[in-house]
């Protein structure tokens, strides 16, 4: 049915050069202002440029950065974000920690994979029939906090697992593990979106909806779907974070939400959707860790910095607002 | 007492209004007649506010009125009653009554504005409708009537009403009818957007006709025939536009028995058969689109049954009928035909995506491939492909939100208004890739307001008034001038 | 009011009653004046802050930032408590209506979902908190403390704080129904397009909104602090989901345009009354929250499902539907 492969290929090959040289240019522009930014960090504050801080800021940037890479999707699919990630991370946290101290490192972390898939389809399967992902979010965030607290009799829960205790303190080639695993989220997550069905199936939805339901795509599969990448990367993290202290308490990751929603909007991906690469939220990410850890040697109050990543967000929200022209 | 000269507006290069020339006197009811296309809405938007010309003046009571928005519009005494209602319903109906009112003070009583309400809305016959009720318990005729108690309460002293009949019964525009005659008795001038015969010839005194963007001068309505009238809308145009029929019948594709669903009022009964083309010709409200929708299945079929290749079919929604190999494309691109913030590729590939991918990966090669397939099935310059799609022009959008489809290789397309908003080159060239696939054995049915279109591009014909399907012909035997009667109730019993 | 209206406002007043009734059987201070007493004063918080954002619900918006305009304007309230008590609730109140109005205005200008916005307000604002009060909470001296005293008093089973309560709601049901500003922010919330079609000014009910929403959040949290004695930064964070929840479950839609404040008034003693229950019956405070997020869950499930089966019956319905 289609024409052979000799016809019309040079045209289209110079299409998505162009598309690739975008992207290229993208990707170089925000290497540059970070290590513009962190050259000039360094300069104001030698601590910065150490080694073992940058271990720290490499290793938040990773955890900050899958929890990104995953609300990614969501926001992808024009679903906004989730105000719940923390909440779950913390009864994911709860739930392994319960799973491996009674059963063992490998059903733990089967069982505990499996809790995060419900808890992304019951949020998925809610929000597509109703529509608003913050509200519907935000009572499952309150609820997951509450089971959180409920499993581990609002306690600390500790485990005793060396398969654990490596996967969260190792340091493969001198590189902790959570960097590995956020390069690898990073890469898989990218391959998604570019490369699969599945995830041109969400950009499209989040293009445009009612384009995509008419196109015949299944809407609520695709945010039931996308749901279920935020909650599986916020497992991940969640299991990094127990794994390194060999603990898990239930009001871990509190007020984190918020350096997440940061991360995938200053990594430039539009709120409203159809458009944007999970790199982006990498990116926005390690932007994100670097500016909290540069705060933090500065002796900025959480209260300030706070402040300030609120304030990144109504101007990252607005400017994009601007942008695409819809001001009065 | 209204007078538009020289009325100029594009969108973009397309010419809408070219030099329009436009005037109503006081207490007269003026009906502003087209196809569609031909510039009506845009020209009764401007007198709203809602449009702003690029030329041209108006002018009320021989002064000079700048209008760029609904406040201006409504300071210069102009009423507009849009085909969407601007009514909320879950207000109550003096609310609703004077919405938009700021003169009435902070504090609301809702007794004492109930009574302040009454008066105007006895003068359109909703006297028996008590105004504390919630508007939403109202009909739609009913809610139609308090936008026009609105006029009346502003003192609108030009009041339009934009197709103000389409969806309602016929005792329902009985009171249209009579409050508009209140309208022009009160020494309003009343415009009256309307494709209908019979309210034309009953209800107004002069018809302005609209054709492709340009103006004809007003013509006294006791001096027309339905003929004559319809001549005039009709005009000359080009005939070299469409490509020849095809001849020789095949087997039927589907079979519609009885079917009705919202939007019908009474059973359609069609057949279409392979590598045929069927034109459903109808205005606002006729139905026409509802037969699509219901084959689509986007909306439910409340009565009937529907045979495809001979076996019983009801798709439930769009997925069921794609999977039957029906694509259905809506008339409203902008809202669901492409994806505006998405390549061309990736428009053309988006109902195609299962084909296009193994195992769940997609092959770039074979989406590029379908892309340049269609492209130059559909006449798509290859050199779009890195724009966007919502940059195109709007020939390519409808060629890229109709081409989409040829991706999964249906066998019966659906179209609704196939080319609207489109320029005239870009129509010829849908027309002629519209033959061609219908050459090769695709089965198309499209609906469409545009009568020369339906009897040039159609093999066989539909016409629809108001939610009824008038009567079915051969293209070849039918003529623009019956087409355009059945679509606009026109009796031979009519001036 | 219509009969269908009447009709869901009874079936969620029996609802409360049904809650009540369970609890009343198992706690003597359901029914005792000093329990019931305590049970209005506890309702205050999410009371006052529940009516703004029933307001800028039924505008067809969300404030979610209404947390920290309540810690703001404790914070405030105790700064300005030197002026004398009503002076600085006064003041604290309407440097939080003024914050309210540029939100508005912001959300308006620039034609954002207030939902996304005000969720970096709420970051914000709750960073100005911290800001403010250098992280520590806020105290009002000691030797002072006693001028707070008449906001404790009783007067049968009310106290200032619940009667300003109860005037809030009969004064904010009365703006909604009886003036242009309120009417306005029921057009603009049920039908924006034909609302503004037909003239209704969109700026001004949308930032009235957002002044009232940020308006009574500051009064909550002057009242509520100055009481106290103290102000925390930290504090008033789940109070936007309690809220929320109480004007769903009061009939408000989350589409806008729709509901009463007496459906508000319902839905908000239905929660109050349940978790003020379960926190008495011993139940830590976690659980207060899980009952709330699981009873909203139930909530908007429910308006999905209805919402659902509503649009299969009008799709089936009348031939006159056209689109």
């Amino acid at each position: 049915m289609f024409l052979t492969k000799n016809d019309h290929q040079p045209i289209a090959n110079e299409a998505s050069q162009a598309a690739k040289q975008r992207h290229l240019r993208n990707a170089v522009l925000g290497l540059c202002v970070m290590t513009a930014f962190a050259t000039i960090a360094g300069f104001s504050n030698p601590t910065f440029t150490t080694v073992d801080n940058l271990f720290v800021v490499i290793r938040a940037a990773s955890m900050t950065g899958i929890v990104a890479i995953a609300m990614s999707f969501l926001t992808i699919s024009g679903n906004l974000f989730a105000l719940s990630a923390s909440s779950l991370g913390a009864l994911i946290a709860v739930v392994f920690a319960v799973t491996t101290s009674s059963f063992g490192f490998p059903i733990g972390l089967a069982l505990t994979f499996g809790v995060a898939v419900l808890c992304g389809l019951a949020q998925g399967i809610t929000v597509a029939g109703f529509g608003n992902p913050i509200i519907a979010t935000l009572a499952f965030g309150t609820v997951f906090r509450g089971f959180a607290a409920y499993l581990s009799g609002n306690s600390i829960v500790r485990i005793d697992s060396p398969a654990a205790l490596w996967l969260g303190t190792a340091r493969p080639f001198g590189v902790p593990t959570q960097s590995w695993i956020f390069m690898l989220c990073a890469l898989v997550c990218w391959a998604i979106i570019r490369h699969t069905k599945l995830g041109r199936q969400t950009i499209l939805c989040g293009s445009n909806p009612h384009a995509a339901r008419a196109s015949g795509l299944n809407l609520a599969f695709v945010t039931s779907s996308a749901f279920v990448f935020m909650s599986v990367g916020t497992a991940i993290m969640a299991i990094l974070n127990v794994a390194q202290f060999s603990q898990a308490k239930a009001d871990l990751f509190w007020g984190y939400d918020f350096d997440y929603i940061a991360a995938v909007l200053v990594g430039g991906i539009a709120l409203s959707g159809g458009k944007g690469s999970p790199m982006q939220a990498a990116l926005g990410a390690i932007l994100i860790a670097l500016l909290q850890n540069y705060m933090l040697l500065n002796g900025f109050s959480s209260g300030l910095r706070m402040t300030i990543v609120g304030a990144l967000v109504v101007a990252a929200i607005s400017v994009f607002h601007i942008m695409q022209g819809k001001v009065r | 007492m209204l007078r538009m000269t020289n009325i100029i507006k594009k969108y973009g290069p397309t010419l809408v209004l070219d030099e329009v020339q436009f005037a109503v006197e006081a207490g007269e009811v003026m009906a502003l007649m087209g196809e569609n296309g031909a510039g009506k809405s845009t020209l009764v938007k401007i007198l709203a506010g809602l449009e702003i010309p690029q030329a041209g003046t108006i002018e009320i009571d021989g002064h000079t009125k700048h209008i760029r928005s609904p406040r201006d519009s409504h300071a210069a005494g102009i009423g507009y009653v849009a085909q969407e209602l601007s009514i909320v319903p879950s207000l109550p109906v003096y609310e609703n009554v004077f919405l938009g009112d700021n003169t009435l003070g902070i504090l609301r009583t809702p007794r004492v504005l109930a009574k302040k309400a009454k008066p105007f809305l006895e003068s359109v016959g909703l006297g028996n409708i008590d105004p504390l009720t919630y508007t939403e318990s109202l009909s739609v005729a009913e809610r139609q009537l308090v936008e026009i108690a609105r006029l009346l309460s502003r003192e609108a002293r030009i009041a339009i009403l934009d197709e103000p009949t389409a969806a309602l019964s016929d005792a329902e525009i009985a009171r249209v009818k009579s409050a508009v005659r209140t309208l022009a008795g009160r020494g309003c001038a009343v415009i009256y957007v309307t494709h209908r015969m019979p309210e034309v010839f009953d209800l107004t005194d002069r018809v302005t006709v609209l054709r492709n963007g340009n103006s004809f001068p007003a013509l006294e309505t006791k001096n027309l025939t339905v003929d004559t009238l319809i001549e005039e809308m009709l005009g000359r145009r080009l005939d070299n536009m469409f490509p020849a029929r095809s001849d020789g019948l095949q087997e039927i594709k589907l079979q519609l028995s009885g079917v009705r669903g919202a939007g019908l009022r009474a059973p359609v009964s069609l057949n279409v058969r392979r590598g045929e083309i069927l034109g459903l010709a109808g205005q606002v409200g006729s139905g026409a689109s509802s037969v699509l929708r219901l084959i689509a299945g986007t909306i439910p079929l409340a009565e009937g049954h529907m045979l495809l290749d001979g076996a019983a079919f009801r798709p439930k929604n769009i997925s069921n009928s794609k999977q039957a190999g029906i694509a259905y494309c809506s008339d409203d691109r902008k809202h669901d035909g492409i994806f505006a913030g998405r390549s061309v590729p990736e428009n053309l590939s988006a109902p195609a995506l299962s084909i296009i991918s193994r195992a769940g990966f997609l092959s770039f090669g074979k989406e590029r491939r379908l892309a340049e397939y269609i492209s130059s099935r559909f006449g798509i310059d290859a050199s779009y492909f890195s724009r966007l799609a919502g940059n195109l022009s709007g020939g390519n959008q409808q060629k890229v939100a109709l081409g989409k489809w040829i991706g999964i290789n249906p066998n019966l397309l659906l179209v609704e208004e196939p080319t609207r908003g489109v320029d005239v080159g870009a129509r010829a060239e849908i027309y002629r890739h519209l033959r061609e696939l219908a050459n090769a054995g695709l089965c198309i049915i499209f609906a469409s307001s545009d009568t020369q279109e339906v009897l040039g591009l159609a093999d066989r014909v539909g016409t629809f008034f108001h939610g009824e399907l008038v009567r079915t012909m051969d293209a070849a035997d039918a003529t623009v001038q019956q087409i355009s009667k059945d679509v606009t109730h026109a009796t031979e019993a009519m001036a | 009011m219509t009969n269908k209206e009447n009709l869901a406002i009874g079936a969620r007043f029996a609802l409360m009653v049904i809650v009540y009734a369970i609890f009343a059987a198992q706690l003597q201070s359901y029914y005792t004046v000093a329990g019931v007493s305590a049970l209005l004063t506890s309702a205050v918080l999410t009371g006052l802050i529940c009516v703004g954002v029933a307001i800028t619900m039924i505008a067809g918006e969300m404030d979610l930032s209404v947390g920290s305009m309540a810690a703001l304007s404790g914070i405030f309230s105790v700064i300005f408590f030197p002026l004398g008590l009503i002076p600085a609730i006064v003041l604290a109140t309407l440097i939080c209506t003024l914050l309210g109005a540029i939100q508005g205005w912001c959300i308006h200008r620039l034609n954002i979902n207030s939902v996304v916005f005000t969720i970096g307000t709420l970051i914000g604002i709750r960073g100005l908190c911290l800001f403010i009060s250098g992280e520590r909470t806020a105290l009002i001296p000691f030797d002072r403390i006693a001028e707070t005293d008449v906001l404790v008093a009783k007067l049968w089973i009310l106290t200032p704080l619940s009667i300003c309560l109860i005037v809030t709601f009969i004064v904010a049901e009365w703006f909604m129904s009886r003036t242009l500003w309120g009417r306005e922010i029921y057009a603009i919330g049920g039908a924006r397009d034909e609302a503004r079609a037909a003239g209704v000014s969109l700026k001004r009910p949308t930032m009235i909104a957002f002044s009232i929403s940020a308006g009574l959040a500051g009064l909550a949290g002057a009242l509520l602090s100055l009481r106290a004695g103290s102000a925390s930064p930290l504090s008033y964070e789940t109070v936007v989901l309690e809220a929320i929840t109480a004007c769903l479950l009061g009939g408000i839609l989350l589409s806008g345009g729709r509901g009463r404040l007496l459906g508000v008034a319902v839905g908000l003693f239905t929660i109050r009354l349940l978790v003020s229950g379960i926190a008495a019956l011993g139940a830590p405070f976690w659980m207060q929250n899980l009952a709330v997020g699981a009873l909203l869950i139930i909530v908007i499930a429910s308006e999905a499902i209805a919402k659902i089966m509503v649009r299969r019956r009008e799709l089936m319905s009348t031939p006159d539907l056209i689109r």
